[in-house]
């Protein structure tokens, strides 16, 4: 069997050269790899807040008739725990592995606009803070992650909290759209030679996909929050019932990105579990090139069947009809994925890291959602169960039981090239079962909570509904997701310094990335490979191999090996500066908002005519 | 290997509970279950549900099966060969696109039947109710019957009732679970949704919910409903269309006045002492504060429940007080912050004088007093008929009631009704109130008012 | 691309083009989606205005008496449209200029015609002459009694108009900008690929307002 050309040496050496390390260098950095892993520490950190939030929720619902929390702040907890879960954890834990992994595994040395990418990560991280900080004053948004109009216009909504919510989600998308553009181009363009479309990791694949729903998602919302920016400081009367606007507006635009919205979620999941799951059933994906379609057709499909989440308010019957079929379908190439995905297993040989607990609990749990989902594409039957804590168990089991699963597959999987240093396999035991059964405990449940009548986003409930065993549950099940959280961040940590060393690719992957030393050296690859193969470290030609062992040379320097590097710079950080001082102005004062876009045109300038490179000889 | 035998383990427990969690479900225990509809809407969905839960469970059975079976049977031994190494098959990946999309015909084909057959026209003839949602409370209209009441409805078993939706601020939701699925009530638009109460039921009452987030007090956005039989209905809506009776009877003196119970002292935290702390009316509208350490009159609801002919300037059927389930009861307890005197007796007719001259007018409508026209909060015409205050947030006693005149708004947070006690600490406003404030024996006379409004 | 030892060079691109060249297309794929969004709030809106002033229609006020006049001006607008999109012809001619600024002039056949310079210049200040159109148009319709604030029309009108004047206004900005480089220190053809960026955006700007003078304007 052909792995690595290098086997694995008990050292670690160090990724980048001395003098490039430091709080300076990182806020100055455009390497992918660095800006891979402030995504991920920030976004783990913003796990913790959300995760916080949550259990809050499930502490005041753990009884009936509880006022752990005031009705006013359960209503911002709700809200933020969505936001915050979606739009500040799960979607950057994607991108810090599209950053990762994308170079890494198409061959390339960095993105297409290193500079562009830490300006998307800057923004990222200030518009995190501007839309979480509220919460500590308990003046955080409280209109719902789906914000709906009129109840967030100025009229229902006079306080700051929307504002908070409306411009934290505007500069949130700044950040997806910045980075939805570098990762078009670094795929299209990018690709090492021979690494055809067809040839391309799954998880790159599935990246693809996403950065175009990205692009063509987010201008919806951006400008449905426009429209809601406006109404709320200039007056204008899109979502002002008393001037004859209609309320579906707001729920249109934002559906058409909301549901799109989900793959972008679960589809980067979808990626890593289809790297994870042949690495350790030691065979290739099963049907690569129906993966890719399905993929393609989900997130096509997925621009055609918003309205399934308006299937209450009257739309007729023929537009049910249309969207509960639309949606139906969409099951089709889902469901293909789950069957390509345990054929990848059968006929395999096993092995059980946490890694690929995670990534079978993924198959697991998200054909729970799946089937749920299909259960409310049925308008009648979903009449019952929107709004109810259905719906909750129902996305909590595509969101975590898909997406969180996948991405600790992802973690545990990719943790070892990034640091070097493998996790504990023992710690992430533990985790996995802890989160497997706190999940289920958790969510499970609150099918029932649904379908026996509990609404959903209330602060306190009365006794005697029949709720109070299945939320108790919840609670409980919460609780136990509290530990294994505990038990990751620790394993996390401690294998920063304690770590068993990994080498270059401790899993036997069959994947470029896995060419390359642990941690990857700045300049990505030594020489750019010539790839003929799907999996060039499994299957690959003489050629592969001869890459691969060039490049899994460690400690070599760039400037050993006369590779050009990007300039460090902090202008994109000053320009992501200038968008929070703008934004703030509108809340604060007008002063700030002039400040904010001379900071963003003086540094844009400076930015654009500055070169990214040292002059290629 | 370890971990796949502690996950079948893990799988058949779950299974297992999954499955008495589901036929426990099915039991009464479970007031708002969508499990037993008692409509023909509500079993419309409740077949295509069964169809769902049917397939999905198979579909779910087959999948976790296969997988724990892949799992097991091929697992990473001790000889540690290279498998097969297998990209594909066109003929497997195209029999299992087929097959997802054969399962989905059984779901599709009932559910575009469904959905015609239950977003028809309404049958000619039905009972029409307007819905109005408001923050945080609902208005229901029976403009056949010319009839205003809020959060409760009575409907007749076996009629077809239409509810036409309409919002007067944000977006809502109309959710009576067991009577059928919910419709959104949205703001410059109009919804419908129509079903038929069982004809077969007897008298029974529904909670019904707000199921579309509206703000601070959305989980306080709940109503009743009473399916009752048609002549218990006709009589309930013959008494509702006029005036309240509160003339008629404040005239015999009875209805009037408000005895106090013995002790003084001020009330503490909690239900248990509510009732103490509170002015009760000779005739309370039927039900006592749980730990109420005082004894109710006897309920004219209990007779009215056998009333089968209202007579004229009498209160028509109710649904009867006492035979209300401990679901339709609610069980919030009051803020520690909001207390009562203890030992107040309240005067109805000078309840109605103050209340007539208090703010209350500027927002209540009292079918018989001239000065209440307001149209802002509920009508109040048969307010002492209904079984809760607060759109299902506490029982219609003179306790609550009471406190809720005192300080509604730390009762249910955010709220339109202002903090009206004498200095009273109003949580919207954050002050409190000093001018015009009503002290607690001007409170106590207005419940007696409004409690007497049968 | 630089000639290079190495057997992959430094600036080796699968697809042979510039990466900033797919970027733009991406980007305009995404304005695509934002105009779109705009443009379809203002159809669903149209007609549901609860007063006037109206697109296409009078209207009098049942309070005051005051007839409001259909408030569209489309010769007005004709003309700016005229304007913005000779603006693109003169775009394409500077990127021509910039493309083949080492040809000698003169030569027979591919004549160029003017220089970079000029028709920057040019493309410049029709788009700015548009802009004055639009500030034209805003301050007459709020003499009328428009305003953003006025009814639904008002506020999709003036926000759809609004987003493409302020594309413009971007464009107007970074054509300057290519001036005074040009100035600095000439555009050739090494910037071809900075001032065919410009024009896509530029165009891609002129073709929307295409579509909104269409569907806004002339659609009743």
């Amino acid at each position: 069997m052909a792995t690595t050309a290098a086997p694995a040496r008990p050292t670690i050496h160090p990724t980048y050269e001395p003098g490039k390390s430091g709080v300076w260098a990182w806020l100055t950095t455009v390497d992918h790899k660095r800006i891979g892993m402030l995504y991920l520490m920030t976004a783990l950190s913003f796990f913790v807040v959300g995760g916080i939030e949550a259990v809050i929720i499930r502490i005041q619902l753990q009884a009936p008739n509880q006022h752990v929390v005031s009705a006013e702040f359960y209503n911002q907890l709700f809200t933020m725990h969505g936001t915050t879960m979606i739009f500040l954890v799960i979607m950057p834990l994607s991108a810090a592995f599209f950053n990762f992994l994308i170079p890494l595994q198409i061959g390339a040395r960095d993105v297409a606009f290193p500079r562009l990418n830490a300006f998307s990560y800057w923004v990222y991280l200030f518009g995190g803070l501007f839309i979480t900080l509220p919460i500590f004053f308990q003046v955080a948004p409280n209109g719902g992650w789906f914000g709906y109009a009129p109840l967030t216009t100025r009229p229902y909504s006079p306080g700051i909290n929307i504002d908070f919510w409306v411009m934290g989600l505007q500069i949130l998308g700044i950040s997806s759209l910045a980075a939805a553009f570098n990762f078009i181009t670094t795929i299209i363009n990018l690709r090492a030679p021979g690494m055809t479309l067809m040839r391309m990791p799954m998880f790159t694949w599935m990246s693809f996909v996403v950065q175009f729903l990205l692009i063509l998602a987010f201008p919806v919302i951006t400008i449905a929050l426009v429209f809601l920016l406006f109404d709320r400081f200039f007056g204008t009367q899109f979502y002002e019932v008393a001037a004859g606007a209609d309320p579906l507006l707001w729920q249109h635009l934002f559906w058409i990105f909301g549901h799109p919205e989900v793959y972008i979620l679960v589809l980067p999941a979808f990626g890593l579990v289809s790297e994870v799951l042949p690495t350790y059933s030691r065979k290739p994906l099963f049907g690569y090139p129906v993966m890719v379609y399905s993929g393609i057709l989900i997130g096509v499909l997925g621009f055609g069947v918003w309205a399934h989440h308006m299937f209450a308010v009257g739309m007729g019957a023929i537009a049910d009809s249309f969207f509960a079929l639309a949606t139906m379908l969409i099951g089709i190439p889902t469901g293909v994925k789950i069957f390509n995905w345990m054929a990848t297993m059968a006929q395999g040989s096993i092995r059980f890291t946490t890694s690929m607990k995670f990534a079978i609990g993924l198959v697991a749990l998200f054909t729970i959602g799946g089937i749920s989902g299909v259960m409310h594409s049925s308008p009648p039957a979903d009449l019952q169960q929107t709004d109810s804590y259905f719906i909750v168990a129902h996305f909590h089991y595509v969101l975590f039981g898909g997406s969180i699963m996948g991405i600790f597959a992802g973690i545990y999987h990719y943790v070892p090239k990034m640091t070097g240093r493998l996790m504990d396999e023992k710690l992430g035991n533990w985790h996995f079962w802890l989160t497997f059964i706190g999940m289920n405990l958790t969510f499970f449940p609150m099918h029932f909570a649904g379908m026996l009548g509990m609404p959903r986003r209330i602060y306190t409930y009365d006794s005697g509904q029949g709720w109070d065993t299945f939320n108790l549950m919840s609670s409980i099940g919460s609780y136990i997701l509290v530990v294994a959280s505990v038990i990751f961040f620790h394993n996390f940590f401690r294998s920063r310094k304690r770590g068993e060393i990994a080498g270059p690719n401790p899993w036997h992957a069959g994947t470029l990335e896995w060419s390359l030393p642990s941690p990857v050296p700045e300049y990505n690859f030594a020489t750019v490979p010539t790839v003929t193969s799907r999996y060039p470290l499994w299957e690959g030609s003489e050629v592969d191999l001869e890459s691969a062992r060039i490049n899994s040379q460690e400690g070599k320097t760039a400037a050993d090996l006369g590779i050009i590097l990007p300039y460090p710079t902090i202008k994109p950080l000053i320009v992501a500066a200038g968008i929070i001082v703008m934004f703030t102005g509108l809340i604060t004062t007008k002063v700030l908002v002039f400040l904010g876009a001379a900071i963003i045109v003086g540094s844009l300038y400076s930015w654009l005519l500055s070169p990214l490179e040292p002059e290629h000889h | 290997m370890r971990e796949t035998s502690r996950l079948r383990v893990l799988g058949t427990t779950g299974i297992a509970l999954a499955l008495a969690l589901f036929l426990g479900a099915c039991k009464q225990d479970y007031p708002n279950t969508t499990f037993v509809p008692h409509s023909e809407y509500g079993r419309e969905i409740d077949f295509l549900w069964d169809r769902l839960l049917l397939l999905g469970t198979i579909v779910f059975v087959l999948i976790e099966g296969a997988l724990i079976y892949v799992m097991i049977r091929y697992r990473r031994r001790e000889t540690d060969e290279r498998p097969p190494q297998t990209h594909g098959n066109v003929i497997i990946e195209v029999i299992w696109t087929l097959i997802p999309a054969f399962i989905l015909l059984f779901i599709a084909i009932p559910t575009v039947r469904t959905i015609f057959t239950t977003q028809a026209k309404v049958a000619a003839g039905a009972l029409q109710i307007e819905v109005i949602g408001h923050q945080w409370w609902w208005e229901f209209r029976y403009p056949e019957y010319g009839v205003t009441t809020a959060n409760e409805i009575y409907l007749p078993v076996g009629r077809t009732v239409n509810f036409k939706l309409n919002s007067n601020d944000v977006i809502h939701s109309f959710w009576i679970p067991q009577l059928g699925g919910k419709r959104d009530v949205v703001t410059n638009r109009t919804n419908y949704i129509w079903l038929t109460p069982d004809s077969t039921m007897q008298p029974s009452v529904w909670n019904g919910f707000c199921a579309e987030y509206c703000g601070a007090s959305h989980a306080k956005m709940k109503f009743r409903v009473f399916t009752v039989k048609p002549d218990q209905f006709a009589s309930w809506v013959e008494h509702q269309r006029g005036p309240a009776v509160f003339g008629a009877t404040a005239s015999t003196g009875a209805a009037g006045t408000a005895t106090t119970p013995a002790g003084g002292q001020p009330r503490e935290s909690g239900v248990t002492s509510a009732g103490g702390a509170a002015p009760a009316v000779p005739r309370p509208p039927g039900s006592t504060i749980p730990g109420a350490d005082t004894v109710a009159a006897p309920a004219p609801n209990a007779v009215l429940a056998g009333n089968r002919q209202p007579a004229a300037g009498s209160p028509g059927y109710i649904y009867p007080r006492e035979q209300l389930p401990e679901y339709a009861k609610p069980h919030t307890p009051i803020p520690g912050n909001v207390t009562f005197t203890k030992g107040l007796t309240g005067n109805a007719a000078r309840g109605q004088q103050v209340y007539s001259s208090a703010a209350c007018i500027g927002c209540h409508t009292i079918a018989g007093n001239p000065m209440s026209v307001g149209n802002v909060g509920p009508n109040l015409t048969h307010f002492g008929s209904r079984s809760t205050i607060g759109a299902g947030s506490f029982p219609n006693s003179p306790a609550y009631l009471a406190l809720w005149i005192k300080n509604a708004r730390a009762m249910k947070p955010d709220i339109l009704m202002p903090t009206l006690g004498k200095n009273e600490y109003d949580p919207v406003l954050k002050t409190r109130v000093t001018t015009g404030g009503l002290d607690d024996q001007q409170i106590a006379d207005i419940v007696a008012y409004l409690s007497s409004l049968k | 691309m630089s000639a290079s030892a190495q057997p992959v060079p430094h600036h080796y691109t699968s697809t042979g083009l510039d990466s900033r060249k797919i970027a733009i297309w991406a980007f305009i794929g995404s304005e695509c989606m934002l105009f779109i969004s705009l443009i379809s709030t203002y159809l669903i809106y149209k007609g549901r205005s609860l007063v006037g002033p109206f697109p296409h229609e009078v209207w009098t006020d049942p309070s005051t008496g005051h007839v409001f006049r259909p408030i569209l001006n489309i010769p007005v607008t004709s003309a700016s449209t005229f304007t913005l999109l000779m603006s693109s012809l003169f775009m394409v001619l500077a990127l021509a200029a910039v493309q083949n600024k080492e040809i000698p002039k003169h030569t027979r056949g591919d004549r160029i015609l003017g220089s970079s310079k000029l028709w920057l210049w040019a493309t410049a200040i029709a788009g700015a002459t548009f802009l004055g159109f639009q500030a034209f148009e805003f301050t007459s319709f709020v003499h009328e009694g428009l305003t953003i604030r006025r009814n639904l029309f008002g506020s999709s009108f003036f926000t759809l108009t609004g987003f493409h004047g302020a594309h413009v206004t971007a464009g107007v900005i970074w054509l300057l900008t290519l001036l005074s480089i040009d100035y600095r220190r000439g555009l050739g053809p090494k910037d071809a690929l900075n001032v065919d960026i410009a024009a896509l955006y530029w165009h891609f700007v002129d073709v929307v307002w295409i579509a909104i003078f269409t569907l806004v304007y002339l659609l009743r």
